[in-house]
This record gives C-alpha cells, structure tokens and sequence, in this order.
C-alpha cells in the first residue's frame, strides 16, 4: 500500500471549500513558514526533500529555487504552469479540480520562499471550469487571510493570479508560457538567459509545475527530511501518475516511487490489469513525448532488474532500451493496438502543435507526419523508415525548445523497437489497413547477453 | 573600454580575439571567410532576430578556459556569446556539416524553387545556402505548402509560398516603425507572415522589409519581373532626403533607374550611413525616384557578397588579348557535342509542364519511358 500526502484528503466531503480544507489541518505549512521560518530555510527544507520538478525534465526544484537571481529593486515571479498539455497527462487537473487550495497553499509557501509578491498560475485553455473553481478557492484564501497584504501579521504580501492560455501546448514550455502570460505570441525563448535571471518582464522568474508547488505543502509540513525517506534514491516523494490506454482502471495514482511497472500495471490498487484478459504490447510510461517501450522492456531493464516506478528505473539503459519518468502520463497498448497508427497519431499531434519558429521542428514534423501516414495507409516504401530516422535524428537537439526533441523521440524509439511492425506494413499494403500487426515477440523474455 | 579584457575565441583552428558579448557567430565573421556560418535569419542590426533558422548550428568543442567542458548540443552561433578560450568548430565538425545540410533540406522541404521566375534570384540568400550547404536531391515526395500571393500595401507583395519564417521583417516593423505593422499568424508549418485583416503597410519605412527578406516572398513591386538582378548595373548614390540617410545603391540599366534599395555589406545586411546610423531608407526614395536625374550618382558598387551578383563584371569590362586559338595552344575551336545527345534534361518529347511537383531526375526519367 503506497503512501499518499498528495490526494489523501482528495476525497473528503466538500474538500474543495476552504472550511472543509482548513479543518483538515489546510494552511499549516503556510503557518509554520511565515512564523516559524526563514524564506531560505524553507528553501533549504526543499532542498533536503531531493524534490523533482514533476512537469517532466525533473530538474531538483530545490537547486532552481536556489538559482533564482535576486537583484535589489526588481520584483521576482512565482508562475506555476498548469498548462498540462502532453497527451496521456491529466495529474493536475485532478490535483486543481479536487484540491485547489492545496495548490494555493503551496504557492503562498513558495512565494514565501522565493521572495515574490505575486504569482501566476497560467492555467491551459482547455480547463475553463477549473477557472472558476481556482478563482473561488483563491476568493476564499483572501477572504480568510491568507492571500494579500500582511499575511498573518508577519508582513508578508502575496497575489495570485489566474491565466488562461489559449490552448497551445507549446505554452506548457516554461519561457513560451512567459512569452504567453506577457501577452505576446507563445514562442520559446532563446536560452541563456533562463527565466530564474531574466523572465516575466525580464525579472527572475520561477516556473514550477502545479503538483511540484503542492508537494511543497507536505514538505514543509513534516520535514524535508521526512519526505525524502519516501522513495528509493533521488526519487524522493510521491509522484501522480495519470494512467491510460488500455487497462481496466484509468485514473489518477499517487504512487510511491518503489512499486514495479508490472505491479503498477496489473494490481488492482492501480490500474487493475489490462481488458479482456489481453496481452500488453507496449506502454508510453511518461506522457507522449517519452519513447515508448515494448512489453518486455518495460517490465524488465535490459540488464534484467525488475523495472521500477521511478526517475533512475525508467531511464535505465537510456533511450536505447530504456525511457523516461516525464510528466507522469501512463498509456498502456495491448496486444490490439498499432504502434504505426499510434506514431502517427502522435506526429500528427506534434506538427499541429509547433509554434513554426525554428526550421527544423516546423519543417521536420510536418515530413514526418506525411510519411507516417503513408506507411499506416499502406502507401509507405521500405526507405521511409531510414528516411523517418534521419529526419528525427536531423530535428533532435537542433532546435530552441524541447518540443522538436519531443517530437522526434516517440518516432525513433517506435521505429527502434518495433521495425519489424513497421516492415510488415510496406510488405503488406492490402493486409495493414484491415487488421493490426499483433503481438509478435514484444513480450517475450528479453535477451540477456551472459 | 580601451583597457577592456578581450577574450580569445578559436574558430576552426584560427584564433581571434573579440569583446566579451560578442557572439560566435560575429567573431567568425571577424575572420570571414568560410570559416563564417550561414546565417539566414540572424539580422545584426535588428535586436533579438536570429536563433530560429539553426543553419548557424556550430559545435562548442571546448566552453571556456575555466569551464572546458564541450556544450552536449550544436548551439545557433548568432545567439551564443564566446566565453574566454572558447574553441567552436564549424565546417571542421561533420556533426555540423550534417546537422546544417538537415536544416537547409528542411528549409527547401516546402519552398517552391521558383527562382527562374523570382525577382530575388541571383541576390537570394536560400539559393546561396542550397548551393554551398545542401545536398543535390530532395527526399521530398509531397505536395508543397502554398498559399495565395497578397498585396501589403501599394509598393510590396507578400509571396508567402516563398517564405522561411526567419521573422526578420517582424522586427524590422516593430522595429523601425511606431506600431507593429504586422505579425506571424498561425503556428506550425501553417505559420504565415500576414497584416491584421490585410491591413495595408503604409509606415514610411516599412519598404526596409524588403531589404532584410533573404528570400523572394517580400518583393518590390515597382521592380517585380521588371528585369533581372544580374542584368543591373548597381551604382552608389545620394540624394537631400528629409526622412532618412538618402544613401541608396540604384539598379540601373542604361540610364534607366529600375531598383532602388538600401546599400548592403558583404552579409547581405544594410549599411551603416555615413552619419552613422545604420541606412534604412524611406519609401519616398525607394519607391517614388526612379529617375537618374533624382540622384546624384557616385559610381558604381563594388560588391562584396559572395552571390551571382558579385562577380563586379562590370566595373572593369575588358576584353581579353588572347584569343580562343591561343589560349588553347593553337587549337581551333569546334563543336565537341549536341547537348541533345547527352542530356536526359533536355530531351524535346519530355512535356516539363506535365510535370507535378518537385521535378527530380526520377521523373524526368519517368517521363521519357
């Protein structure tokens, strides 16, 4: 049974009103920081916690809190992206939707620690009513004193704003959502210089994750200390998990890092096994931008150790047999699913979503799209697949955002890991339109050289 | 600033100091030479332009003098300042050398190649990049983006079809005029340079963009199909203006006046004036005096750049003493082949008009069967 300090109270009758919420010891953590604590010991205190930023690079937030320029005289910015726009992620939704004030608490905490009067949270587009449920939780926080000015007499002043974006996901990339939140075309910046010296206005800004800042809460609650015990190694924490796809249970899991993939899969805790009794082909373990990993792969690593719910566990071996943690967005395929369909529908979705700023990824995505629709269609020739290889090694790493890299990622680990399906679609042009590939030895034992 | 510590960059093996802030891109072009990489959006007289083409991808094979570590990834020279004892590798990196030759195939992906009837040919940056970075075929197989050509104002035509999103043109409007003149709409590869509902450009100075447009989507159309570029003679002059420098290169043939632009360096880029200012020009002398009597002419320009329009043949038109016989040690000359015989191109059954799309060797060969 995994630990949860996250959704623990997600369920609780009217958690969503700041009555409910405050009786069930909400608002604490802002208490014992303000009273008790130094804006630098609570960055230490995060710090300690070994936290990782949750919108998917998990960089240590308390290393980017620590980089966080603090000039005389020029104002600094909290902005909490709840632009979650990677298909397969829904964590923060559930997060704002059921707990808004868990959010709001770890902002006014954050923004305590950083030093900044006023906060943004920039919310994506799509979330129209959780708007409204954020508006009324951050109405009732000022009602009650804890937003404003002199918070809890210690002269503390923070605000709170809500942004709605204009449902771009290129906005959920941290100097894109600034570009966004000024008012200007959400293009990414150049780096340097990063936002924690020059961001919103050109003041040092912060961008932090919804579930990061609320992770703040518990850790200021029990001790950085005491959270970075929960996990294994630098997977200190719980993480959300939002699972998809093809399992009996989809939904939102707070997961303590220690769990297998397998047992996250198949126990009835989380997901509940896959429908029908089938079997799993593949699974995207990160939200859609990670590479996906066969069946076999992801249970086990390439050396053969169990594969592990966490940072370290699922990048183990790298892109080459491994993937990535990312934001936490957890889509199953069984034995039914297209790997190709899936690629394309995933290349589909990056070219629409690219801001059309640096060559590669406006041009590249594009090129891919067309011949991953191809090879789906029957259409495709058997270079297309060298071709789709070249173009994402060519876009990978060329570009100014991490959006060209997440484009180019699923396509490589697709056509590195399940080729085969990839020929047996130009081989048999008639037969691919009208049934799936299957299984073949996705989930077989893995070789493991001796 | 004269005691100003200058930091030692080594560019391919040649070293150059520059000031600290200097971008790699800048001290490479200190050196010149082909030790420059292209740069096809990077402006250097339009604040925050560059970054977004990647075909002055280079590799940082050594950060710093402190910090030796290499960069993980190529960096866009044109926005990466040099660091003390920075060592940058341009074409000595086959990393580079690949990664470019990628980002000029993605440039030319959806760029229509239009150049035997575009103005900007023979001065066209894309055509300059595809010749000396790109490779000889396309692997393209699609439908080419297009849209339809719109009038911005009475002087200038936007052929988006053309367009490669550098955003220079954005700048240079938000730049060099009051109001922001116009944007990119859209995003993708659906992005388009475009007015707020076709409003027209009408600023005095918005003419500039055609200047900084590296490629034919931004044209005069004072000038459009009027002649070649490289059938003009460009001549230096000046002209009393009240509105700008009033230094202009005129395009001229005969005595005929058919160009005017601004006077551009060996990047391609405007001039400074000589009062010091960089030489943007008003509409009035680009549009409106395209008489020679308008001017007082200097002579002509000795072009720097690297392009067709370089050659400066021109200038010193001389015949040569020798001729062909003696040339060729006292050879006659004579017909060596019917290029009929030989080329698949050129063959006179093959309909080029029935051709769709992207026209490679494949379909010429398919054609003639």
């Amino acid at each position: 049974m995994g630990r949860k300090i996250l959704l623990d109270k997600a369920h609780v009758p009217g958690i969503r009103s700041y009555d409910v919420y405050r009786r069930e010891g909400g608002y604490r953590s802002v208490e014992k920081a303000l009273r008790t604590m130094s804006p630098d010991a609570v960055v230490e205190e995060v710090k300690k916690s070994g936290l990782r930023g949750r919108g998917g690079a998990g960089f240590p937030t308390g290393m980017k809190w620590s980089f966080l320029a603090k000039p005389e005289g020029i104002p600094r910015y909290l902005v909490v992206n709840a632009d979650e726009s990677e298909p397969g992620t829904f964590k923060d939704r559930y997060l704002m939707e059921f707990l808004p004030h868990l959010l709001i608490e770890g902002i006014i905490t954050s923004c305590f620690a950083l030093g900044s009067k006023v906060s943004y949270i920039y919310i994506r587009g799509e979330y129209a009513w959780i708007v409204s449920i954020l508006e009324h939780a951050i109405e009732e926080a000022r009602h009650n004193g804890w937003l404003g000015t002199n918070i809890l007499g210690t002269g503390f002043d923070c605000e709170i704003y809500v942004q709605r974006g204009a449902g771009a996901y290129i906005c959920g990339e941290e100097t894109a959502l600034l570009e966004s939140l000024e008012g200007k075309r959400g293009n990414p910046r150049i780096k340097p210089p990063f936002p924690a010296v020059k961001g919103l206005w050109d003041s040092p800004t912060v961008v932090n994750n919804v579930e990061t800042i609320a992770a703040v809460v518990p850790i200021i609650n029990e001790g950085g200390d005491e959270y970075a015990k929960i996990g294994v190694g630098k997977s200190t924490g719980t993480k959300l998990i939002s699972a998809c796809g093809n399992i009996n249970k989809p939904g939102v899991f707070e997961i303590d890092m220690t769990i297998s993939v397998e047992e996250f899969i198949y126990s009835d805790e989380y997901c509940g096994g896959i429908p029908g009794g089938k079997k799993l082909k593949a699974c995207i373990p990160g939200g859609s931008s990670v590479p996906i990993l066969p069946a076999n792969l992801l249970l086990k690593t390439a050396k053969g150790d169990t594969r592990i719910m966490n940072y370290e566990s699922l990048s183990d071996g790298g892109f080459a047999t491994g993937s990535m943690m990312g934001s936490g967005g957890f889509i199953v395929l069984d034995e039914d699913q297209c790997v190709v369909k899936n690629t394309y529908t995933l290349a589909r979705f990056y070219r629409h979503e690219s801001c059309g700023q640096c060559s590669p990824c406006r041009e590249g995505t594009g090129w891919m799209e067309r011949i991953l629709l191809n090879i789906d269609q029957g259409k495709g020739k058997m270079s297309d697949i060298d071709l789709l290889w070249d173009i994402q090694s060519k876009i990978e790493g060329n570009t100014i955002c991490p959006l060209g890299d997440a484009a180019a990622w699923p396509v490589a680990a697709a056509i590195r890991h399940f080729r085969d399906e990839f020929e047996w679609h130009i081989l048999h042009p008639d037969e691919c339109t009208k049934r799936n590939y299957g299984l073949a030895h996705y989930a077989d034992p893995i070789h493991i050289p001796a | 600033m004269s005691e100003q510590q200058l930091f030692k960059v080594t560019i391919d093996n040649i070293t150059v100091e520059v000031a600290p802030g200097t971008t790699i891109l800048n001290a490479a072009r200190q050196i010149g030479g082909e030790v420059t990489p292209p740069a096809m959006c990077y402006y250097s007289k339009l604040k925050d332009s560059g970054g977004k083409c990647r075909t002055c991808l280079v590799e940082v094979s050594k950060g710093s003098e402190k910090d030796p570590r290499p960069m993980p990834k190529l960096v866009a020279s044109c926005r990466t300042t040099v660091m003390d004892g920075m060592e940058v590798k341009n074409i000595t990196s086959p990393r580079v050398i690949d990664a470019r030759a990628g980002v000029v195939e993605f440039l030319l992906i959806n760029h229509p190649l239009d150049c035997p009837i575009c103005d900007q040919a023979g001065e066209c940056h894309l055509q300059d990049l595809g010749y000396e970075h790109g490779k000889e075929e396309t692997r393209y197989e699609f439908q080419r983006r297009s849209f339809h050509k719109v009038d911005l104002g009475e002087y200038i035509q936007l052929h988006m079809t053309r367009c490669i999103l550098c955003y220079r043109c954005v700048y240079t409007a938000d730049q060099l005029t009051d109001s922001r003149e116009h944007g990119v709409l859209d995003r993708g590869d659906h992005a388009q340079i475009a007015t707020m509902i076709q409003k027209n450009l009408k600023n005095d100075f918005i003419g500039n963009v055609i200047d900084v447009c590296p490629v034919g989507a931004l044209t005069d159309k004072t000038f459009r199909f009027k002649n070649r570029v490289w059938f003009t003679k460009p001549m230096d002059a000046h002209r009393d203006c009240s509105k700008c420098c009033g230094e202009v290169q005129l395009w001229m043939r005969g005595d005929e006046v058919y160009r005017v632009t601004a006077r551009k360096d060996e990047w391609g880029e405007v001039k400074e004036s000589s009062k010091g200012s960089t030489g943007w020009i008003c509409n009035d002398c680009r549009f409106d005096k395209k008489h020679a009597s308008d001017w007082i002419i200097e002579g002509p320009t000795n072009v720097s750049r690297h392009s067709v329009i370089s050659a400066n043949h021109y200038q010193k038109l001389e015949q040569p003493k020798e001729t062909v016989t003696e040339v060729m040690n006292g050879i006659e000359p004579r017909l060596f082949m019917n290029i009929h015989d030989v080329s698949e191109v050129n063959q006179q059954h093959v309909q080029l008009s029935l051709i769709d799309g992207p026209a490679t060797g494949k379909v010429f060969n398919k054609n003639a069967d």
